[in-house]
């Protein structure tokens, strides 16, 4: 790819990028969110189109204008998101768009028997006649990797394919990824976890704000080096003191959560959240976690078990009611619960404040102590914005994600669930988020924190829970922790470190 | 200081802007497949429009008229988006209105006592005939999620017929020839008084006003507009802020029926001083307001001016019709269209919501 430039209104996502891969080669393309690697990608993938530049394929010129191009010239994509048909067995998932026929009918036989030649090829194993709603989240990548290798593909690119797995599974990717390329499949991934660049890649290319910074072999460079230059400065390991937590806040005991089915979402979960206390919540995404934050919050009504809330039992109460006992909540997804696209930002500020005397007296809203204290929260939290009547929309997922920061902080509650506070945010913003959580532990509040991002639980936790299939299965002091014993847990395996 | 001024001027000239944007591309788009129209009638549209705007908006007779027939519709219009813009889709304002206005009617040539008094009375019972009248699909929405578009739409025509048996046999006026279907006519002194000696033009059209003026305030002024709003944008969002989801749905619709009812009043005890059957279905004012509630996106301010601009292409297309043969069809079609290129605008929005998904995908490129 030579001189790739990509241009949204007046934002270069791409700024005159080269690449080049070769075959058998592992090439890692790293950058912090929004630094245009998946732009790139995408450009590759046929699924946009450059506002200038050329791509050249074995020395010919090409011309992308769909992914079913790049899938023709034998470029194949695994999707961060998957693109999989749930209720369909695996081997349909991989034929689909080909599938072997008898007549005009679909040969469902032929496609189990083209699926296990597949796994014996390429020695990716996989029951062909599973549901693929029922693989569990590795395997389910491992269906998409046998689909673009039975689309026949020589590249394959990997978009952020370790962000939903857990530390084993990432192992288990990491080495196919390196069979593949040992049988002559050139592989790019994109990534922004350095330590899974140096484990698997044999060529490093950095980007930075949609430009092109530097390619390196991996054996030349480190992990300091690529943070470097990733971020244009360096940065500072967190240093978190200890600090004695100050009573009790938060305590849950044996909150179940039912099913539809016999299994509780919630299996008798337990934990407690001191004052002054960070305490993470680990796990891979779909054991409980959503359910867990909605049932504190007060969103779905647990079945049974007690959620003491400085001493009192907010179990089953409104949303309302729990606010005001005192708990304030970053929610997981944003755009689903955090905001209102339409909404200008003074509506998505002012959102569980609006009774506050500054705001409104006797229902009658104060104009102007909604725009005084939006603004406060949008230049103490420097959420950059075109002014007040902007829709929150329109904001970057950073900025909105720093207004709703600022929002629930601001409650000052005794207690702050942060679901997911960073995801999706770059570097500046996620160490901004983390200051402000930091912050308001020091202020003597608990903060729960529930994170998919392991090494996001381990830097600022005091203490760690691994929550697997909605029960708590293991507590962590800080000290104690080990991404390993962490990983074996969320897993479902036993750990002999866990303290209780 | 002077700063804030500008940024408040700037902000003001952005929303307003935002407001009018669509109503105006879409009515120009209306007015150029309405000129296709005329074309294909054989007349020269640049003529037509010409004596339309002129029969409906430029001489005072027939702005009069334009401005009498836009009251229900301003009211409907407001009714509908009080509604709508807290998510709740009630296409019922014609059947709240017809409850409310039958009411108010009986309740005003029946109950004994004082005119004045009785009068005001009409006016109170009236809205909350309206407003229960409404609260029924709330309440099955609430109890049973029941979908309120079909509750709603159904209710219209309960509501109708109910109104068509009390006009036809209890109530029926038995004075005059018999052959129409009317209730006696109500107090004069309920009458409200004519703002125009040549025409019909009375206060209910300050009424009208009134309610737009109250719309913009509980709009922009009061912490139920807000929560409100928030449940019409995203109702996870009102959800998980913690208001109460329930007792904005009840206000909401109990406030949306007492205005539809409003509607119909003012046409019965500003104009035709009693209830006719059809009176408030046949002339479509639920249905023109609820056009004018989408073509201005719900705006009141933009509510207000394009109800009378609706009804106005109404009271010119029959003064086309009788001066030039132009079917009276006519205005429907612009109207329609007009409609029909606002809804455009959804279009273009789930373009751009993809547009703005597939960036946060990739994890805020403007960050």
């Amino acid at each position: 790819m030579k001189h790739i430039t990509k241009v949204y209104g007046s934002l270069y996502a791409n700024d005159d990028v080269h690449l080049t891969l070769d075959k058998g080669e592992i090439l890692a393309v790293v950058g912090e969110n929004g630094a245009g690697k998946s732009t790139l990608m995408k450009i590759l993938y046929g699924l946009e189109q450059p506002t200038s530049g050329e791509i050249y394929l074995n020395g010919q010129l090409q011309h992308f204008r769909s992914p079913h191009d790049a899938v023709n010239q034998k470029i194949g994509m695994v999707q961060q998101h998957f693109m999989l048909l749930n209720p369909c067995t695996v081997a349909e998932n991989i034929v689909y768009g080909r599938e072997p026929r008898k007549g005009i009918f679909f040969d469902r036989e032929g496609a189990v028997r083209v699926t296990e030649a597949l796994c014996e090829k390429y020695g990716l194993y996989i029951d062909p006649r599973r549901r693929v709603g029922d693989c569990p989240v590795g395997l389910q990548q491992r269906v998409e990797i046998l689909k673009v290798l039975y689309q026949d593909a020589d590249i394959i690119i990997f978009d952020e394919p370790s962000a939903v797995l857990t530390p084993q599974e990432v192992n288990e990717l990491l080495r196919t990824m390196r069979k593949l390329a040992d049988m002559g499949k050139s592989i790019i991934i994109i990534t922004h976890k350095l330590h899974e660049v140096m484990a698997v890649a044999d060529r490093v290319m950095v980007m930075r704000l949609g430009k092109y910074i530097q390619e390196m072999p991996k054996s030349e460079t480190s992990i300091q080096e690529m943070s470097y230059l990733m971020v244009g400065r360096h940065i500072v390991e967190r240093k978190v003191p200890p600090r004695e937590p100050t009573g009790r806040v938060l305590d849950v005991q044996d909150l179940v959560l039912a099913g539809s089915d016999a299994k509780n979402i919630l299996d008798h979960f337990s934990i407690h959240v001191d004052g002054g206390e960070i305490v993470g919540i680990a796990g891979v995404s779909g054991n409980g976690q959503s359910e867990l934050i909605q049932c504190l919050t007060g969103l779905l009504q647990p079945t049974s078990g007690k959620i003491l809330l400085k001493g009192q039992d907010v179990a089953g109460k409104t949303v309302g009611e729990i606010r005001t006992a005192g708990c304030a909540c970053i929610p997981e997804d944003r755009y689903l619960w955090g905001c209102a696209a339409k909404a200008s930002l003074t509506e998505t500020a002012i959102m569980a404040h609006q009774n506050r005397p500054e705001i409104s007296k006797r229902g009658l809203l104060n104009g102007k102590g909604a725009k005084d204290f939006t603004r406060a929260l949008l230049d103490g939290y420097d959420v950059r914005n075109s002014g007040q009547a902007q829709r929150a929309g329109e904001l970057s997922g950073g900025n909105i994600q720093k207004l709703i920061v600022a929002r629930e902080v601001e409650q000052h509650s005794p207690l702050l669930i942060a679901a997911e506070p960073t995801r999706g945010v770059d570097i500046g913003a996620m160490e901004f988020i983390h200051n402000k959580l930091l912050e308001k532990r020091e202020r003597g509040d608990a903060v729960l924190l529930i994170s998919s991002e392991l090494t996001e639980i381990m830097s600022l936790s005091d203490r760690i829970y691994v929550i697997y299939e909605g029960k708590a299965t293991g507590e962590f002091r800080k000290a104690d922790a080990t991404e390993e014993g962490l990983g074996i847990l969320m897993m479902g395996g036993k750990s002999h470190e866990a303290v209780s | 200081m002077k700063q804030s001024h500008n940024a408040g001027a700037r902000e003001f000239g952005l929303r307003l802007w935002r407001a009018l944007r669509q109503p105006l591309i879409a009515v120009l788009f209306g007015l150029l497949v309405g000129a296709l129209v005329i074309l294909a009638c054989g007349q020269n549209p640049a003529a037509v429009y010409l004596e339309m705007f002129d029969k409906s908006f430029f001489k005072p007779y027939y702005l009069f008229s334009t401005l009498t027939r836009a009251t229900p519709i301003i009211i409907c219009s407001m009714a509908t988006s009080m509604a709508w813009r807290a998510g709740y889709i009630n296409i019922g304002v014609e059947g709240q209105m017809v409850t409310g206005t039958l009411v108010a009617t009986v309740v005003a040539l029946y109950v004994p006592g004082p005119p004045v008094l009785i009068g005001l009375l009409a006016w109170i019972a009236g809205m909350a005939a309206g407003a229960l009248y409404a609260l029924l699909p709330a309440v099955l929405t609430w109890k049973f999620q029941v979908s309120m578009v079909i509750t709603t739409l159904m209710l219209n025509y309960v509501a109708n017929n109910i109104a068509s048996y009390f006009v036809t046999y209890p109530l029926k006026d038995t004075s005059g020839d018999g052959l129409s279907f009317h209730t006696p006519e109500i107090h004069e002194v309920m009458r409200l008084p004519r703002l125009s000696s040549s025409s019909t033009f009375n206060a209910g059209f300050l009424l009208a006003v009134a309610v737009m003026l109250l719309m913009v305030f509980i709009t922009r002024k009061t912490v139920f507009g807000y929560e409100s709003k928030m449940g019409g944008f995203n109702p996870s969002f009102a959800r998980y802020g913690g208001t109460k989801q329930v007792k904005v749905m009840m206000i909401t619709m109990a406030l949306s029926g007492a205005i539809a009812s409003l509607a119909g009043s003012a046409e019965v005890f500003g104009l035709k001083y009693r209830y006719s059957d059809g009176m408030l279905s046949s002339t479509s004012y639920a249905w023109t307001g609820l056009m004018a509630a989408l073509i201005a996106d719900l705006d009141p301010i933009g509510m207000f001016f394009v109800s009378i601009f609706l009804s106005g292409l109404q009271i010119g297309g029959s003064a086309i019709q009788r001066s030039l043969g132009i079917p009276l069809e006519i205005a429907t079609i612009i109207q329609c269209c007009i409609t029909l290129f606002v809804s455009v605008k959804l279009v273009f929005k789930i373009r751009k919501k993809k547009a703005s998904k597939e960036e946060v995908k990739e994890g805020g490129v403007k960050a």
